[in-house]
């Protein structure tokens, strides 16, 4: 009969020890997947920094060199493509990791909270992207040559229609990171 | 063979594949991020959400693969148009609004 208490407190124990384990794999998670959040949010700041200076520099084209716009509008807008792709598909992929948790602890709780013009924000944002990412190699292929006129208006076109997607998602992104925050009082 | 003139083609061909994909159920795979299982195809709920993005891109880049593949010997004698890079993709991405709407409507 005595070893029975005894059992029941190291079962006990046990089942503490596995929780706090569990816990701690919790938290660790919750720490991951916060530090791959806040790298999505840092890529995506250099993304949109490149890509508006070399679609302003496209399709506003500085004429003479002058004061801060002139200066934004006059860089060598080519030199940013291959550094814009890599940064498109580093956040890209970032955000695919990242999606799971999302899809289950911030999806489901805007879902319940009836936060449908939110959720759609979000929707938009990921079907855009995936579209984006495959113009990537047309974007580096109308960008090879940028003296080329015959690819100008394609290469004003794509940086754009880049542009914007990134702008967009870079919005909505942010505003369904801080939906709870925001909305959830 | 110059494999950048299907560069255009690929992103058309994605955008479209993608757009079909997701409307009508046409992911290669799913994705139970609950239970960390894929399965082939579209999959049903296994009481938690069910991801069909992932599968969709995966249908989307095979599609773009197979038809840009077909296209390129068409390529040594032609050019296919530029507009197919960026046109069409654009018109899938405002298609996209509209098949997202009930989520602004409600």
């Amino acid at each position: 009969m005595r070893w029975l208490p005894g059992q029941t407190t190291l079962i006990v124990k046990v089942r503490q020890g596995s929780r706090q384990a569990a816990n701690a794999g919790v938290i660790g998670e919750d720490v991951v997947t916060t530090f791959l959040l806040i790298m999505h949010g840092l890529m995506a700041v250099a993304l949109l920094g490149g890509l508006t200076h070399q679609a302003v520099a496209v399709l506003w084209p500085a004429r003479s060199p002058g004061g801060f716009t002139s200066a934004y509008r006059a860089v060598s807008a080519a030199r940013f493509t291959n550094a814009n792709i890599t940064f498109y598909v580093i956040t890209f992929m970032l955000g695919a990791v990242i999606y799971p948790p999302y899809r289950i602890a911030v999806r489901t709780w805007i879902e319940r909270a009836r936060l449908w013009h939110i959720s759609g924000l979000f929707e938009y944002k990921e079907q855009a992207l995936a579209i984006g990412l495959a113009m990537l190699p047309f974007f580096w292929l109308v960008w090879r040559n940028p003296k080329d006129e015959a690819t100008a208006g394609a290469r004003k076109w794509t940086t754009a229609i880049l542009c914007v997607i990134v702008w967009y998602s870079f919005i909505a992104g942010h505003i369904v990171n801080n939906v709870r925050g925001l909305f959830g009082q | 063979m110059n494999v950048t003139k299907v560069f255009g083609l690929f992103a058309a061909v994605f955008a479209i594949a993608y757009t079909i994909a997701f409307e009508w159920h046409w992911e290669l795979f799913s994705y139970h991020p609950r239970t960390g299982e894929f399965g082939w195809g579209q999959q049903a709920s296994k009481g938690g959400p069910v991801m069909h993005w992932y599968g969709a891109i995966a249908t989307g880049f095979l599609a773009a693969l197979a038809v840009s593949a077909a296209a390129l010997p068409f390529t040594k004698t032609r050019n296919l148009p530029l507009w197919l890079g960026w046109a069409v993709p654009l018109a899938c991405i405002i298609a996209w609004g509209w098949l997202l709407r009930a989520f602004f409507l409600r």
